[in-house]
């Protein structure tokens, strides 16, 4: 089999207790499903004697809440709700069909009862050359996310460049949501926006000892059109060769009023696309959809850390937001 | 649950659930890696991380000083050659001093447990002189002074075989239509879901007995008593229920010499089970091969000539590679008549994983090619796909270009009912942008009078005994893989002697037990073992009616548990009785399966020459999203002529289950490898295989065509169907956008190439 | 060697202790340590579905849903119910489920099949008759590589009741006729 380090497991029946433990055990990391981090673990890619399972959590974390605020409502997933409980809520296929959307296509039915928000908003990020075994990462010479000094993506790259490969990140970036973490020195919010760093070792602004416990996404008067693609070569169990998500504001003329493209599954960080200010105004149409799919290929650059060839991805990146842009406004 | 009737019959011809099936509903059927032993070990193999290189030095002392770890094992210890054809050893269990691909082993731990081993293996130091590799067959043969085996008598020439029967340039300068093309067929793997797995153990005797994974006892039983230094009358090989193998299981493994070695070494029982990953090391899948295939058709459609020149990329060692350069050419010439034919295909060495027998051995790609290269010639004389083929269908009673005989022949009947079933009349050619039928047919071998290492003994032995009770025991030597050959061996039981099929136990694949069979490859199972089955059981039934005419008259009916006759019937038992009574001692007989002389009267003319050949055709539905290059097949109507459906629900199993692997090539497998010869993402994540989602609605046909030679008219099943997938899939993308695939897999961003570089006008194929 | 802890496990209706190493899996514990070898491996690392097998709270009802041992630990599997394949069939005798995969020819090597069958089983306890399009969904998380799946669905539609086993009659061909083919002479063009 495909053994795993030795390790210990602690399993606290509380946030504040798990973020003692992340804090008092030397290179501890969270498990929550375990869908990312096992197979990882038995990759070698980690060096950590300590997991922190979730599990004692999910009474406090397992939730989808609406709120109104001062800023008006909102919904809050807590960071243990399941990616299937997420695809079948119905607050989140009401309000946040796109997330939804993204979910059920997530791994196959298994992964997805295990896979949590949390996990996949914290999902390491991915890339041919490190997702394998100790023995192929060693007849390959290893590489700088672990073991190594090159990088087999970029040649002479000094940055990993291993892809964000979570389908919830895009569609939550779109939708302008946050993240609250909790640490040893309390608990502060993030915008998503600011969550994700360019760095395929660690692509997050988390600290070692924090925990993500939810994410909230805001919801504006004026619903959200929205909608959620992604690229794969096989129909489940596999990731992303592209995934791309989009949410536009649209008044009863017909003009966009607001708008947020992101696009992932590239380099190490999600990226939504900017420089669309000038878009507001205009009418939501396929000219609308078209000029979406320029801008978005002219600010993505596939890279081989996917399997799926780059140029081609690149290639039909218009022809994917077009249809997704237009799919958002007739929804 | 209401059990339909035909579930209670298990004679010939009945959908009789298998034996074994509810053993498997219930999770108790036992797989290799389902065996434990007190104090068992458990054992980890060090593999090359070079694609190519000499090995200096090996030193194991630190491993052997960690706590847990029991023994190690080199080559050194074990230096035998060894291979699955006796002219083309070539292999070594852990190799001595020459490494030839990434992940080729070089030393082997057994510990208390898996993680030690593995922590173990990372103390092993191992000294390598890097050699320059060959990673593809046109390297390989580019550079004959880099030698991979040393097996290769010419450069890195596995075998080279150059056939041509009848004038085949004169055919083709005088064709009314030709097309001359090159097609790239990619490198696939078996992935069964089981990965390789073998326990050893030695008992205080000094016989060996390993449980293997394994598709083929017999080799695996003659291999290691050679390569141990073993008499082989101590060495006993067993194979459990077999999580899947289509080929990839067919071969001698590290594992089981390693396992062996080190239970004779530490007198423990020792298992190995592959990773994932190294099952994708072991193999032995699909042969990359080149192409270049040239099609003639005479002004009447007819094919007047077919010269293929092939070039196949081998991997590091031979495996079946001698059987692979024949086939690759000798199984093209049906089911249509070729006027004139020609093939010349190589077989190299290369730094890569060893290629195999993956199901539809040798003849998958060059089918391929033939059958998108017939559809292309067919269209420039404006003939219609189905109707090419039927034109040029050969026949029954006849013999091939290159002399083999072909028996019974349904092709025909085949063609009409997936030509029915799809509509084609009413559909093909105007199904509306992106949206297409295409068809494909074939041709494959039931058994070959190649019998691997030919003896004068029989391919395949069966030995029946009854008992007073009337428990009938069969014990066969075949592998069950899955296929079902132990329910039919039940039912042929049933049909001979006319016991209850429930009443029959199969012990089977257990080489101390069980007479020989040479194992599951080359679709030989049903065809050689059933008639083995046969011989044994019509012999006893002579002596059950014999005995019961005492009692019940001649004219005597057997009959699922009854035996009747003019003065009234006994039970199955009571007949068993009075026969064991009549002979006055326990009954028993056995049967084999001889070898016919067969095939044409040169050399090589017996490798492809089987005693019957199955035929196949498909039609395939696509679309193709014109603007992404993603396409996706929805449906494939498959008619196979299996001769005689012993099993209707198991020959409908073989060929739905062929069907979803042959799409599974056009779609998305593919073996690809790195510039330093290291294999991109051995596992079933990156190395992509369908799921429920990706596989199409396949509704499977059976046509039955009664062979004269085969056990009950039957043939082969579980190979043939899978090759008309992927020439029908390519075609069916023709008939939707115009294009033409000729290299696997129809990656999306092929096939948007090819839509790309269209010519204004080509958008459809146009309906003939 | 590292040192062993208690593990509690709830498998089939029964509770388990073992020791083992922490970083024992579910599925480790079910084949090595409980013998409940019907649970298989094909992957170890969730990309195949072999080990699927359900779970719940244990405060929950119901057989639960699937998951996968392999990507497991055993000790943070502690507080749920698990069931696998030998716990589906009873006393009485097997699972529908079970009976319909045997019954229709849905089992081949049988590798693939306790997971794929406790998938089944789920789907049938949310959703009594599923559509064809739902099976094909719940049953995407399994990888089977020798049936083309199709068995499959007729085995689940069976246990429904939404349908009757395959009976399709084989379709016998006509005797063919011999074509008009000329045979050559070999010319072998190696030495
Ligand atoms: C075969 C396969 C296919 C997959 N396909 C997809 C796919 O298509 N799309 C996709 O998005 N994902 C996919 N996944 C990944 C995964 O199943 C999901 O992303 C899942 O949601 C991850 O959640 P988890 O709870 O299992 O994460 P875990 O593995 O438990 O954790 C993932 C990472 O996040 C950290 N973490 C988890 N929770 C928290 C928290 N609350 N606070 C701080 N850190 C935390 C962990 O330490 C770990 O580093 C796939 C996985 C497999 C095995
Ligand atoms: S992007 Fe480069 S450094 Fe990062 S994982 Fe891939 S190969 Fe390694
Ligand atoms: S063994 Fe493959 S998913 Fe668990
Ligand atoms: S029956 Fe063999 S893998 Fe599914």
């Amino acid at each position: 089999m495909l053994t795993l380090p030795r390790l210990q497991l602690h399993r606290p029946g509380s946030v504040r207790e798990a973020v003692e433990l992340l804090a008092s055990k030397p290179n501890a990391r969270v498990l929550a499903g375990g869908t990312d981090i096992v197979p990882n673990l038995k990759h070698g890619i980690y060096e950590t004697e300590h997991l922190i399972a979730l599990r004692g959590l999910s009474s406090e974390l397992r939730y989808v809440r609406r709120d109104g605020g001062r800023d008006g409502d909102s919904i809050r997933l807590g960071a243990l709700c399941t990616i299937d409980q997420l695809s079948k809520d119905p607050d989140v296929l009401q309000s946040l069909p796109a997330l939804a959307d993204a979910c059920r296509q997530i791994a196959g039915p298994q992964l997805r009862k295990m896979g949590t928000l949390g996990g996949n908003l914290c999902l390491d990020t991915r890339c041919v050359y490190i997702n394998q075994s100790y023995f192929w990462r060693s007849a390959l010479g290893f590489c700088l996310k672990k073991d190594g000094t090159a990088c087999h993506v970029v040649a002479q790259g000094l940055r990993c460049v291993a892809a964000a490969s979570n389908d919830t990140a895009p569609v939550l970036l779109a939708l302008g949501a946050s993240v609250r973490i909790v640490g040893p020195r309390g608990e502060r919010v993030v915008p998503l926006a600011d969550f994700y760093l360019h760095d395929g070792i660690h692509n997050t602004v988390l600290e070692p000892d924090e925990l993500l416990v939810e994410a909230a996404v805001p919801l504006p008067a004026a619903r959200l059109k929205q909608a959620f693609f992604k690229l794969r070569t096989r129909a489940a169990i596999d990731y992303s060769a592209i995934n791309l998500a989009v949410a536009l504001a649209v008044s009863p003329a017909g003009l966009v009023t607001a708008l947020r493209l992101c696009v992932s599954a590239l380099a190490a960080r999600p990226a939504l696309i900017n420089r669309l200010q000038d878009l507001v105004g205009q009418p939501a149409d396929l000219h609308l959809a078209e000029e979406l799919g320029r801008r978005a290929q002219k600010q993505c650059k596939p890279l081989t850390n996917i399997g799926v060839d780059p140029a081609y991805r690149r290639e039909i990146l218009p022809v994917l937001v077009r249809r997704t842009v237009l799919r958002a406004i007739a929804s | 649950m209401s059990r339909s009737s035909h579930h209670e019959r298990g004679d010939i011809g009945a959908r009789f659930p298998k034996v074994d099936g509810a053993g498997k509903a219930d999770g108790s059927g036992v797989y290799t890696d389902d065996l434990a032993f007190p104090r068992m070990l458990h054992a980890k193999l060090l593999r090359s991380p070079h694609a190519h290189a000499r090995i200096l030095n090996i030193d194991v002392s630190a491993a052997e000083r960690l706590p847990g770890v029991i023994a190690t094992l080199v080559g050194a210890e074990m230096p035998a050659k060894y291979g699955v054809i006796p002219w083309t050893h070539d292999e070594q269990a852990l190799a001595t001093d020459h490494v030839r691909f990434i992940g080729d082993e070089v030393a082997c731990v057994a510990a208390l447990d898996e993680r030690t081993a593995e922590e173990a293996l990372r103390l092993i130091r191992v000294d390598y002189e890097p050699l320059p590799a060959l990673l593809s067959a046109e390297e390989a043969l580019a550079h004959p002074e880099i030698k991979v085996n040393e097996k290769a008598k010419v450069g890195n020439i596995t075998k080279e075989v150059k056939l041509e029967f009848g004038p085949v340039d004169e055919a083709i300068a005088t064709a009314a239509a030709i097309t001359r093309e090159r097609y790239q067929y990619a490198g696939s793997t078996h992935a069964p879901i089981e990965p390789h797995c073998a326990v050893a153990r030695v008992d205080g005797d000094g016989n060996l007995t390993v449980w293997s994974s394994t598709q083929i006892p017999h080799y695996v039983h003659r291999e290691l008593a050679r390569v141990l230094g073993l008499p082989p009358a101590r060495v006993r090989v067993i194979q459990p229920l077999l999580g899947g193998a289509f080929g990839g299981k067919s071969d001698p493994f590290s594992l089981e010499f390693c396992v062996a070695k080190l239970a004779l070494k530490t007198g423990r029982p020792v298992k190995i089970l592959f990773t994932r990953e190294e099952v994708f090391y072991a193999h032995r899948g699909r042969h990359p091969m080149a192409m270049d295939v040239t099609v003639a058709l005479d002004a009447g459609g007819r094919i007047s000539a077919v010269d293929n020149k092939i070039l196949i990329d081998g991997g590091a060692y031979a495996s079946f590679g001698l059987v692979t350069a024949y086939y690759a050419g000798q199984l093209l010439t049906g089911p249509y008549r070729f006027g004139t034919y020609r093939f010349d295909s190589k077989r190299m060495y290369t730094n890569k994983p060893p290629c195999g027998p993956k199901r539809g051995h040798g003849s998958v790609q060059p089918r391929f090619a033939f059958e998108v290269a017939l559809d292309e010639a067919a269209e420039k004389l404006g003939i219609d796909p189905i109707e090419v083929r039927r034109r040029n269908f050969i026949g029954e009673d006849v013999e091939t270009v290159n002399g083999q005989r072909i028996t019974s022949n349904g092709f025909l009947k085949c063609l009409e009912l997936v030509e029915q079933a799809s509509g084609w009349k009413e559909r093909h050619g105007k199904l509306g942008p992106g949206r297409g039928l295409g068809v494909a047919g074939s041709m494959y071998i039931s058994g070959t009078a190649y019998p691997v290492y030919p003896n004068e003994m029989p391919q395949s032995g069966v030995l029946v005994k009854l008992d007073r009770s009337g428990r009938v025991a069969v014990f066969s030597g075949a592998s069950d893989i899955g296929q079902g050959v132990n329910t039919l061996l039940c039912q042929i039981a049933a049909e001979e002697l006319g016991c209850d099929p429930r009443e029959v136990t199969v012990v089977a694949a257990d080489t101390d037990l069980t007479p020989v069979d040479m194992g599951a490859y080359s679709s030989r199972v049903t065809f050689m073992n059933g008639l083995a089955a046969r011989e044994a059981c019509e012999k006893l039934a002579r002596k059950l009616k014999a005995a019961a005419s005492v009692r019940v008259g001649d004219e005597i009916e057997l009959e699922l548990g009854t035996v009747r006759g003019p003065r009234g019937s006994i039970s199955f038992a009571e007949a068993c009785q009075l026969a064991e009574a009549a002979e006055g001692a326990p009954l028993s007989a056995t049967g084999g399966y001889r070898t016919q002389k067969l095939g044409g009267n040169y050399r090589g003319g017996t490798i492809g020459a089987s005693p019957a050949y199955s035929f196949t055709a498909h039609v395939a539905e696509v679309e193709v999203d014109e603007e992404t290059g993603i396409w996706k097949v929805t449906r494939i109507w498959a008619a196979h002529d299996c001769g005689k459906a012993l099993n209707p629900t198991l020959v409908e199993g073989q060929i739905e289950g062929s069907v979803y692997m042959g799409a599974a090539e056009a779609q998305m497998e593919e073996m690809v490898y790195g510039k330093q010869g290291l294999l991109f993402g051995p596992s079933l994540l990156d190395y992509k295989i369908p799921t429920s989602l990706d596989t199409p609605l396949i509704d499977a046909l059976i046509v039955e065509s009664h062979d004269p030679n085969g056990p009950y008219g039957a043939k082969e099943a579980g190979e043939g169907p899978l090759h008309p997938a992927i020439p029908a899939i390519a075609n069916a993308i023709h008939d939707a956008c115009g294009i033409r695939l000729r290299e696997l897999p129809f990656y999306p961003q092929r096939v948007l190439q090819l839509l790309q570089a269209r010519v204004p006008g080509q958008e459809r194929r146009t309906a003939c | 060697m590292s040192d062993s802890v208690l593990i509690r496990l709830f498998v089939n209706g029964e509770e388990h202790a073992l020791a083992a190493p922490p970083q024992r899996t579910l599925l480790e514990a079910l084949r090595y340590d409980l013998q409940l070898t019907g649970s298989k491996q094909g992957c170890d690392k969730g990309d195949c579905g072999a080990c699927t097998v359900l779970v719940r709270e244990r405060s929950a009802t119901g057989r639960g849903e699937p998951i996968l041992a392999c990507i497991t630990l055993a000790q943070d599997a502690q507080d749920l119910a698990i069931i696998t394949i030998e716990g589906l069939a009873t006393p009485a005798g097997l699972d529908p489920i079970q009976q319909a995969f045997a019954d229709c020819g849905a089992l081949q090597c049988g590798f693939c099949q306790p997971g794929m069958m406790l998938s089944a089983r789920a789907l049938l306890d949310r959703c009594e008759r599923p559509s064809l399009p739902q099976i094909q969904d719940a049953l995407s998380g399994n990888l089977c590589r020798c049936t083309g799946y199709t068995k499959i669905y007729e085995a689940i539609q069976v246990a429904a009741g939404l349908r009757e086993p395959s009976s399709r009659a084989p379709v016998s061909s006509e005797k063919a006729l011999p074509s008009d083919q000329v045979a050559y002479a070999v010319k072998e063009l190696l030495p």
